[in-house]
């Protein structure tokens, strides 16, 4: 479950990042973020991973506050959560299994556990067969694809998405949604800050939109709006 | 339940984490081996610097246990004489400004001339009668000598023609140069530590920029800070580590010729108890230091990297 309340974010140089956003988001949905750049999207998806804090109000991700977060928690707070990024970042020197393994490692699985999670997550992604390719060696939908499977491995309860296709064709971006929606039925909440009309609109999810800061819209099955 | 993270790292982790700062070395050819050869020169002057330090000072430690006054009398002393003299140097005795002294008669005196000359047409028409007695004194104190030489020249029997026989001066040339060589081993010390410490920090700067993406994606999984750190701890202190075990091989080596080379000049410049020392019993401790210096440069290094560009 996360939670914004009146949360407001204003950087060192006095750019306005969030202004007074209150929203709560419940466990298992799937909501779209949209705003143009500088809306304070990525403000709003920085502070559920705790990149950004608030510097008034609060924010509580899966139990913790994002507020005065000891160091010392980031961790533990960043393994509740699964996150994909519009570039994928992958590691070029690993391969699809690999890059998947190397998030079990870091949160010290063990090998057996490694062993058993990283196949099912490929699986999971439809790249079963191309586990031992480099990342230069597979299209862009499957490097996204890889990316999921990294980001749910360790089986988080929030998935965040970042233009997840933004550098991905139509066809391949509505595989990755379809994906990621497959991934929400499973039990999984899903934020995705994205700039693509016709999936938003053909998906009928709950639309976030927000504008210089301010959350100006909230709809159950929402539209994206233009603002002419 | 998720406190239990906190606890420490497995076993396992610090395995592969190990094993990453090693290959970090590898990845990063240039700047570690330009590291690893500061630090090796680092320890290397350090080193010389601090053996020929303690050489000195066994050395003067040695002078000042052999240091004594000598004190000839008048080839024509009476008995009378030599007595007073032998009071004034038992009462300093009592004082505790002596610790003791040995008295050479003439006929001791005519042996021992006899004994280095070794030649018939010299020692003619020499006598005991022609020897001067003397006292050799040792003090508990080389600083007292002042006072007890300025007392001794006061006594009618004492010959000050030739001077009274003290090596004082030798002894505070060589604790001067001993004061010189700390001021230049704390000098060393902090230069070329500071030196060092920037190299292998830049090295480690290099590796992190390097391994930026891993980093990062580390850190949205949710690495704990040690688990982002310990790769490059590790870096710095392998870099320090290796450097200080080639300075010693280098050290040992220089150290060993210079020995030499320092005993036949001394030895030919007539000097019989000042001698370089052998490596050998020191060796062991010049390693734990050099050991301890490599790893602790190596650490500061990496951790100033680590705080300043890793960010976690």
């Amino acid at each position: 479950m996360i939670r914004f309340v009146d949360a407001t974010k204003v950087y060192s140089n006095g750019v306005v990042g969030l202004k007074n956003v209150t929203v709560r988001v419940e466990k298992g949905e799937f909501v779209f973020v949209i705003g143009a750049s500088g809306s304070g999207k990525s403000t709003f998806l920085k502070m559920i991973m705790h990149e950004e804090a608030p510097t008034s109000g609060e924010v509580y991700v899966n139990g913790y506050s994002i507020h005065n977060m000891p160091r010392s928690e980031i961790p533990h707070l960043r393994r509740s959560l699964g996150i994909v990024f519009q570039d994928f970042r992958l590691l070029p020197n690993k391969t699809a299994y690999e890059n998947v393994a190397f998030a079990m490692q870091i949160v010290e699985a063990s090998p057996r556990e490694i062993r058993r999670q990283v196949p099912l997550a490929l699986g999971l992604v439809g790249l079963s067969k191309k586990a031992k390719a480099y990342p230069n060696q597979l299209s862009g939908g499957e490097q996204q694809r890889v990316a999921l499977a990294r980001a749910l491995v360790n089986n988080p309860s929030v998935l965040i998405a970042d233009e997840p296709t933004g550098n991905l064709d139509p066809k391949t971006s509505w595989e990755i949604m379809d994906l990621l929606e497959e991934i929400n039925q499973r039990g999984t909440t899903v934020i995705v800050a994205t700039h693509e009309k016709d999936i938003v609109d053909t998906m009928k999810k709950r639309v976030l939109i927000l504008e210089r800061g301010e959350l100006r819209s909230d709809e159950k099955k929402g539209l994206y709006i233009n603002e002419n | 339940m998720r406190r239990k993270v906190y606890i420490s790292m497995k076993i396992r982790t610090i395995k592969l984490l190990v094993k990453e700062g090693t290959s970090n070395i590898y990845k990063n050819k240039l700047m570690t081996t330009a590291s690893i050869i500061t630090v090796a020169i680092t320890l290397f002057f350090l080193g010389i610097v601090l053996l020929l330090a303690i050489n000195l000072t066994s050395n003067i430690e040695v002078m000042k246990r052999d240091l004594d006054i000598t004190v000839f009398l008048n080839v024509s002393a009476t008995d009378f004489e030599r007595e007073e003299v032998a009071t004034y140097i038992d009462s300093k005795i009592e004082e505790g400004v002596v610790s003791q002294y040995r008295f050479e008669s003439r006929e001791v005196a005519f042996e021992n001339i006899k004994n280095e000359l070794k030649n018939e047409a010299l020692l003619k028409g020499l006598t005991p009668a022609h020897m001067p007695e003397s006292f050799y004194i040792k003090l508990t104190d080389p600083e007292l000598s002042d006072q007890v030489i300025s007392d001794l020249t006061k006594f009618s029997g004492v010959n000050t023609e030739y001077g009274i026989g003290y090596n004082k001066d030798r002894l505070e040339r060589l604790e001067g140069i001993l004061k010189a060589f700390n001021y230049v081993l704390i000098f060393l010390l902090v230069v070329l530590s500071i030196i060092a410490i920037f190299l292998i920090s830049n090295t480690i700067r290099l590796t992190v920029y390097a391994r930026r993406r891993e980093i990062e994606i580390m850190k949205y999984v949710g690495a704990l800070d040690g688990f982002i750190r310990l790769p490059f701890i590790v870096e710095g202190l392998l870099i320090g580590f290796i450097g200080a075990l080639i300075s010693y091989f280098l050290t040992h080596h220089a150290y060993e010729w210079l020995q030499h080379m320092l005993n036949s000049i001394l030895l030919n410049l007539g000097y019989t108890t000042l001698r370089m020392m052998e490596f050998a019993p020191v060796a062991f401790r010049i390693f734990v230091i050099y050991a301890i210096f490599g790893v602790v440069i190596g650490g500061i290094g990496s951790m100033m990297s680590v705080r300043k560009h890793l960010n976690v």
